[in-house]
């Protein structure tokens, strides 16, 4: 069978020379599900945007149904059939989920806007494709996995012949990914072509029909997804076999941690969350589970002092953090890996040296009398690059000059270059390639090993799986459930705690908890 | 940078080269400007381009010129890298004019201690009048574009009130108060010139700014808080010291401008809106030298060369003097839009070159 889209050997150079792709192929047949694997900086997303038309490629072709094509804007290539769901969704929230999916191309009643029409119209729309809806609510009012559904019923509007989903299943709890399948399944079934842009190597096997590796700006291999498992396509990605597996504590110490009936509330007064109770022992690390929004990312904020506590208390070693400052806390032993290293774990704009004292500038050793000390502070910056294996130019170049993986490792190197008593985690890989991963994942063990309390949040469970020691899950600003980690528990049990499916009686809770 | 970059350099070459296109293409617009409006097109743009190398004076005016646009210069560079826009170095200028004068007019003014004495009060007339919007903003949340652009009327409007009613010399009805004893003004280095401390000062500034931000660790602090806000909070640096002290230190260089302009031997006393708008100029000055003060004297040359040669242009040419204010307008919107319009790939074409690199933020 002719292919459907074709990309040959496509090259992409940004300003700036970051080479995207150098050489991509890809091949997508019409019916299929075609999975795009490879590690960040891979050139998956370039590819994407270029078959999308958001980027335009220095040199290849591409052919939809054998014709030559050229995209100057996304708009001729939704002319085309052509439709692509974010990772970063683009809605207006305020507006209702019909209005949202209809925006730009609305029914028309003379030069009135026809909203039965429309309503009547996405209604269809997702009964057909299986992508249960209600037209009507706003869409912020709507949880994430919905949110996504409404993004990919505007691509459906508009006759998107081809849908090419930029890692969808990120955001998503385990069944969430579910009902997600369902759909692409739905989608196919109906002739519609899904190009799936993914990480997560078992969901990739489980749905699609054709996998395309990249690596480095190339293509790697296409192969069917039934001749591969998840060790061979892990080793095509990153060109060596990798082992993404660690090893649990040898023993845990004292309470390092304590979080007494603590309740948190937003600037509006809503709380966030109410009634946390946990301990962190030295030497463990407790995973805190649950879909995003439910809590646990603004239990780290509270503790690292960037979010006010609305009432109880946190210990750290029989000290209150409560009335320290930030710099107060981190004297007493605190760390922090926050969520997003763009927006907060680094300033890009400065040097590597820079951001790697950035926490320290009480530090007698990089600042005495107010004057820096640039050797100490380049010494530092070097010893810390060689630690943690940090690609860059130097200690002089600007952090945003850096791979994602590597600005990552910016972050935990500034926070582990001490060992700290009190770690604080939340997502410490997102959009970090499979080989930054495995480094990260073994300096924080190393940090627990240390005697590091470690709390770790994370929207990936298989990385909680892999880390934790215990696990409490968070639903609704509550924790509901408490597990110590063993290899009988399951990403699908954590899940249905997240969603709220099922409950823990107390004392098993209670039991865990400690 | 704090420590040196191998590609520092190509950076310091990419931004030359692109304020030097900037400069060729408004000079361009500016020669056809001058076709449609002056009788001997070719005379005035000799003049444009000449003048200010013409004579030992002309020269002076220019150097005047430039000290005056670096303090400016690095006066707004130190708030935008603080990512703070206070606009209030207008207003920092006639404070710190205004005191300087007063010292000079005042009994100290006749002795040895006038010149360095009105600097001090110059400077910290300027730092109190920065550190107002500043505290404004940490403590009420007012914005500080808008209250430095306010207190930059009062304190203009303050100070030709005094000068009218109070320090020009009774009954001459003039906008400005008598000549300072020649203790308090600052002495020429080529005499009959106006080439005086100023300059030293303007190159003394420079250094201490480039210190204050690169070497001490408040200036670590500034530019991380410029940087990225939310980091600066999460590595427990208090913003709101920063942003106000960066203020009230960029008002001092404000302050100290005002000082240079009064004690120069371009006034030697305090006149009504001294500053000919030249204050406001620095944002150009900043934005063309990214915020970097080592930068900031170079751009101040340069522009301050197409400033004079425009000035002189218009005093001894039939050129209108309202069109080199359009020239003027030209070369800031060349350099501050950063060709990141659709222009460039068209340039770029005309050279047969491939666009160029520009934004390598963009990579991903």
């Amino acid at each position: 069978m002719a292919p459907l889209l074709e990309a040959l050997s496509i090259g992409k150079t940004y300003p700036g020379g970051t080479v995207a792709n150098d050489g991509a192929n890809l091949s997508v047949s019409a019916g299929e599900v075609h999975a795009v694997v490879g590690e960040n900086g891979a050139g998956k997303s370039t590819l994407m945007k270029i078959l999308f038309g958001i980027e335009q490629p220095d040199r290849g072709e591409i052919r939809l149904d054998g014709k030559p094509v050229n995209f100057a804007n996304p708009r001729e290539a939704i002319d085309q059939g052509i439709g692509m769901v974010f990772q970063h969704f683009s809605l207006v929230p305020s507006f209702s989920v019909y209005e949202n999916v209809v925006l730009g191309s609305e029914p028309r009643n003379g030069i009135r806007f026809d909203r039965n029409e429309a309503i009547a119209r996405v209604r269809e729309l997702s009964e057909k494709f299986r992508l249960a809806v209600d037209p009507l609510p706003p869409v912020g009012q709507l949880p994430v996995g919905q949110q996504q559904r409404v993004e990919i019923l505007k691509a459906l509007y508009r006759d998107a012949k081809i849908l090419i989903l930029d890692e969808p299943t990120a955001v998503l709890a385990p069944q969430e990914v579910e009902e997600l399948f369902v759909a692409v399944r739905a989608l196919v079934a109906q002739g519609r072509t899904v190009i799936f842009i993914a990480h997560k190597l078992p969901e990739v096997l489980e749905i699609s029909d054709r996998i395309t590796v990249m690596r480095g700006g190339k293509t790697v291999g296409s192969v069917n997804a039934r001749d591969v498992t998840e060790d061979s396509l892990a080793t095509m990605m990153v060109g060596r076999e990798i082992a993404l597996r660690v090893d649990r504590t040898k023993g845990r110490g004292d309470v390092a941690c304590e979080v007494k009936a603590l309740k948190l509330t937003a600037e509006s007064g809503a709380t966030i969350a109410q009634d946390l109770n946990l301990k962190v022992h030295a030497g463990e690390i407790l995973g805190l589970v649950g879909v995003e929004g439910n809590g646990q990312a603004e239990l780290l904020e509270a503790i690292a002092g960037l979010r006010p506590i609305a009432d109880g208390v946190v210990y750290l070693n029989g000290t209150s953090l409560s009335p320290l400052s930030v710099l107060e806390r981190r004297e007493q032993g605190l760390a922090s890996i926050p969520e997003d290293r763009i927006a907060r774990g680094l300033a890009t704009g400065a040097t590597i040296a820079e951001n790697l004292i950035a926490t320290r500038l009480a530090d007698k050793r990089f600042v005495r009398n107010g004057l820096l000390d640039l050797k100490a502070m380049k010494a530092n910056a070097l010893s810390l690059i060689e630690r943690f294996s940090i690609r860059s130019g130097g200690p002089g170049y600007a952090v945003g000059t850096l791979s994602g993986g590597n600005m990552q490792k910016v972050v935990v190197a500034r926070e582990l270059s001490e060992q700290p008593k009190l770690l604080l985690v939340n997502q410490p890989t997102r959009g970090v390639d499979l080989g930054a991963t495995q480094f990260i994942w073994k300096s924080l063990t190393d940090a627990r090993d240390g005697g590091a309390a470690v709390l770790l949040s994370s929207a990936d469970l298989s990385e909680l799986l892999a880390l934790s020691d215990r696990l409490v899950v968070f639903y609704r600003g509550k924790i509901v459930a408490a597990f110590v980690n063993s290899d009988d528990l399951t990403a699908e049990t954590l899940g249905t705690y997240m969603l709220g499916l099922s409950s823990q009686d107390p004392e098993t809770m209670r039991a865990a908890l400690q | 940078m704090s420590t040196t970059s191998p590609s520092r350099w190509k950076a310091v070459r990419r931004e030359a080269g692109r304020a030097l296109t900037a400069v060729v293409i408004a000079l361009a617009v500016a020669l056809i400007v001058i076709l449609c409006t002056s009788a001997d097109p070719g005379a005035a743009f000799r003049t444009l381009l000449t003048a200010p190398l013409s004579s030992n004076r002309t020269m002076g005016l220019w150097i005047d010129d430039v000290a005056k646009l670096t303090l400016t210069g690095l006066a707004f560079s130190l708030v935008f890298q603080a990512r703070q826009f206070s606009m209030g170095v207008q207003g920092q200028v006639y404070m710190g004019g205004l005191f300087a004068a007063l010292i000079a007019m005042s009994p100290i003014g006749t002795t040895p201690l006038a010149i360095p004495v009105a600097m001090l009060a110059a400077m910290c007339a300027g730092a109190v009048y920065g550190f107002i919007p500043g505290y404004a903003k940490a403590r009420f949340g007012a914005s500080e574009i808008v209250s430095s652009l306010m207190l930059n009327y009062i304190a203009i409007l303050v100070v030709n009130y005094l000068i009218r009613a109070h320090l020009a010399p009774a009954g001459t009805g003039q906008l400005m108060t008598a000549k300072f004893p020649d203790t308090a003004i600052f002495p020429a280095i080529i005499p009959g010139t106006r080439f005086d401390l100023g300059i030293i000062i303007a190159l003394v500034a420079t250094f201490a700014v480039w210190f204050l931000l690169y070497r001490t660790s408040w200036g670590l602090k500034l530019r991380l808080v410029g940087h990225n806000p939310k980091f600066a909070e999460y590595a427990g640096i208090r913003s709101s010291f920063i942003m106000v002290s960066a203020m009230t230190v960029a008002g001092a260089f404000g302050g100290l401008l005002g000082s240079v302009f009064v004690q120069g031997r371009a006034f030697g006393n305090l006149a009504q809106s001294f500053d000919g708008n030249l204050a406001f100029e620095g944002i150009l000055i900043a934005i063309v030298a990214r915020s970097r003060p080592l930068a900031v004297p170079f751009v101040a040359l340069a522009y301050g060369y197409l400033r004079q040669g425009a000035q002189l242009m218009g005093i001894r040419t039939d050129v209108p003097t309202e069109m080199i204010s359009v020239v003027q307008a030209i070369i800031i919107l060349l350099v501050a839009s950063s060709f990141s319009l659709p222009g460039k790939k068209f340039f770029m074409g005309l050279l047969g070159k491939k666009p160029a690199p520009a934004t390598p933020e963009a990579a991903k």
